[in-house]
């Protein structure tokens, strides 16, 4: 311990000796590094699994059930009122959920202002199926229509003022709803479920409502809706459950690999009959994407996030560079102690402890300077993309990770001037 | 205690190759003190480096304590200089940024040897040099012949078997030289084995030994009869 504090000493005392060379390697190397932070932190976050454990089980399927004749089309990535119901006669997945979206303003009753909300039309089985964890009360018991809903704590807070609020009523466009759960914390990053419409870098929805009632109070889809023959997309309430209107999103849980190579048949048969019943005249094409897959699928990687770690990447290298050119400059003046140290029996070793020590209040320095660094870069990032806003959080992997990185630049910078100057002829610096 | 068999040394750059020491043998006994004479140029560093194994030789051998220091591991050469050698370079070579205490202590630091061992063998060598009440000044508040009176305090503070020092009064006025060669005496007759550089031929007198040498090369009278250029 004596040794290693002397070791850090004397590191220390070789910096007080050239403070300005030494805070200019800090600065570059943390200013590489920060800016490399900000972006990576982004980009781990972009790509993180918000599911571990099961976005390998929650599947998205897809068909071209559709009534146009298209060799090679893919499937739309939204199904019909019609066609969940009949992929819902498979009793093969343990939970399955037809979901869109919407909008509405939110108020306790006619003297308050609205609040506009984003409003997600679900089954029960979401909340489920994406582990969404509930603060107070309970979501409703099944699929039919009734007016219930359930609030993000946030919005509770805001309306009510407190979350416990379970059995009030308050006004969803200016009809009576009543309020039967409240969700805990939840923010699921990135949103998966809504993926295919590219609004998986968004805010999780303020409000849920079931999705028959979604259908018979016509609210219409805010995102993706096609329509085919004579339907009329703003004609949900009468139309929407029998018309080719297709503005649902299905998702289902497949347990076991079994289960989903069932499933796969199971669509596949479904759209044979479809067939000959002459429902859609396009080749059979059946889509079954995991969760896990889905971003990719949709090709909805952010093309300006990747090509911003390229650059921040090179620019790391760049700083590396010129940082381990400074360093080297630092050891050869320095070279001087060494040989002094070796020429009193320190061996290579030992000289190597020392620059390890060097190595260590390196990164101490230059870590400081980094995260400094990378929160001014995301912040700036915030700025200029604020739909990534949500993106900019540092957990403690990302925390560790960024350590390690900066620890093995430290080191690179540190290591190879300091191999020189150890290895340097030993009585050339004695002579004066 | 040292015996080079035919030891010699060739400088190479890419212009000239030097041979800055050629077939030397030599052999000191422990207890000597060897005065090494020569012109500019000859080579007497380029010896006194060998011998402290801070540079490598091409041909011949050196044995310490009759075992060759070939061929010995980067670790060992280190432990050999930091426990039987001591080291006065003709330039101080004191770090100026660490007390006096701090720069004695270096050598044992390598060593492992526990801090109030160190503190105690780093004062007794200032004490015997005279500084004992400086130990927290720095290098840069003490003039050159006590600068040199560390570095002679630091080099002894091992307690080393051989103190090998280059030209060590070639920067001092003859006061200061001489207070430094009363030292070095001192420190032989307690049995430490001395090589020392010098121009001075009073100071190579003083000396139970003078080897003499010339481009590169020991001078006969040196190699074959020590005892006559004592005398001399
Ligand atoms: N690192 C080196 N590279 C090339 N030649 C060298 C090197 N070191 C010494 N020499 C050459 O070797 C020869 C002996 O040098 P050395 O330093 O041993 O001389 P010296 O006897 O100590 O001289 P002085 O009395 O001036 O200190 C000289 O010709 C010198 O130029
Ligand atoms: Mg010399």
């Amino acid at each position: 311990m004596e040794q290693i504090l002397y070791y850090v000493k004397v590191s220390w005392v070789s910096i007080k000796r050239a403070p300005l060379p030494y805070a200019l390697t800090v600065f570059i190397l943390s200013l590489g590094l920060g800016v490399f932070f900000a972006n990576a932190t982004f980009y781990y976050q972009m790509n993180s699994d918000p599911l571990p454990h099961k976005s390998d089980k929650l599947f998205f399927p897809m068909m071209l059930l559709v009534p146009y004749e298209c060799a090679d089309c893919k499937p739309p990535s939204v199904l019909s009122y019609a066609n969940v119901q009949k992929l819902k006669s498979s009793d093969i997945p343990s939970a399955e959920a037809a979901m869109y979206s919407s909008d509405g303003y939110l108020r306790l009753d006619s003297t308050q202002l609205p609040t506009p909300v984003n409003i997600r039309l679900t089954e029960p089985d979401f909340f489920r199926m994406l582990d969404v964890p509930l603060l107070h009360g309970a979501i409703w018991p099944d699929n039919k229509s009734r007016q219930d809903i359930v609030l993000r704590k946030a919005i509770a807070l805001k309306i009510f003022g407190s979350t416990d609020v379970v059995g009030k009523q308050l006004l969803l466009d200016d009809r009576s709803f009543a309020v039967v759960a409240v969700l805990d914390d939840w923010q699921m990053l990135p949103r998966l479920y809504d993926a295919n419409n590219g609004n998986h870098v968004d805010e999780v929805e303020d409000v849920y409502i079931p999705l028959e009632t979604g259908y018979d109070l016509n609210y219409l889809s805010n995102t993706q809706s096609q329509t085919f023959d004579d339907a009329d997309y703003r004609q949900l309430a009468t139309d929407g459950r029998s018309k080719a209107m297709h503005q649902l999103q299905y998702w289902v849980q497949l347990d076991t690999p079994a289960q989903q190579q069932a499933y796969v048949q199971f669509m596949t048969n479904l759209a044979e009959d479809e067939k000959k019943a002459g429902r859609h005249p396009s080749p059979v094409n059946n889509q079954l994407p995991a969760m896990r897959d889905i971003v990719a699928y949709f090709g909805g990687e952010s093309g300006d996030i990747k090509a911003f770690a390229l650059v921040t990447l090179l620019f790391l290298v760049v700083c590396l560079f010129n940082a381990s050119h400074l360093s080297l400059n630092r050891y050869l003046s320095n070279q001087y102690e060494f040989s002094l140290r070796r020429a009193l029996g320190a061996s290579r070793w030992q000289l190597q402890q020392q620059m390890l020590a060097d190595v260590l209040l390196m990164t101490l320095f230059t870590i400081s300077g980094a995260l400094l660094i990378g929160f001014g870069g995301t912040k700036l990032m915030n700025y200029l993309w604020p739909i990534n806003a949500l993106f900019a959080r540092w957990d403690l992997t990302l925390m560790l990770f960024l350590l390690a990185i900066t620890l093995a630049s430290s080191y690179l910078v540190t290591l190879y001037p300091a191999l020189r100057a150890s290895f340097g002829a030993l009585n050339q610096q004695l002579k004066e | 205690m040292i015996q080079l068999k035919n030891l010699s040394k060739v400088f190479r750059t890419e212009l000239i190759e030097t041979h800055a020491l050629r077939q030397i043998e030599l052999q000191v006994n422990e207890g000597e003190f060897v005065a090494l004479t020569g012109p500019s140029g000859s080579g007497k560093s380029t010896l006194l480096n060998v011998l402290g194994t801070l540079e490598h030789f091409d041909e011949g051998d050196y044995l310490l304590d009759g075992q060759s220091v070939r061929g010995l591991s980067d670790r060992q050469l280190s432990a050999l200089r930091n426990e039987k050698i001591g080291f006065i370079f003709q330039g101080f070579n004191l770090i100026k940024d660490y007390s006096l205490l701090d720069n004695i202590e270096l050598p044992l630091r390598y060593r492992g040897i526990s801090a109030s061992e160190r503190k105690r063998r780093a004062l007794e060598a200032l004490e015997l040099v005279g500084l004992a009440a400086r130990k927290d000044y720095h290098p840069s508040q003490l003039s050159g012949g006590q600068q040199q009176r560390v570095a002679i305090a630091r080099a002894i503070a091992g307690q080393p078997r051989i103190l090998l020092a280059d030209e060590p009064t070639g920067n001092l006025d003859s006061l200061m030289a001489r207070q430094v060669m009363e030292l070095l005496e001192q420190i032989n007759r307690q049995g430490c084995t001395i090589l020392m550089v010098t121009h001075d031929p009073d100071q190579a007198r003083r000396a139970s030994r003078q080897v003499q040498i010339v481009d590169g090369q020991l001078s006969d009278a040196a190699m074959y009869d020590p005892l006559a250029v004592k005398l001399a």
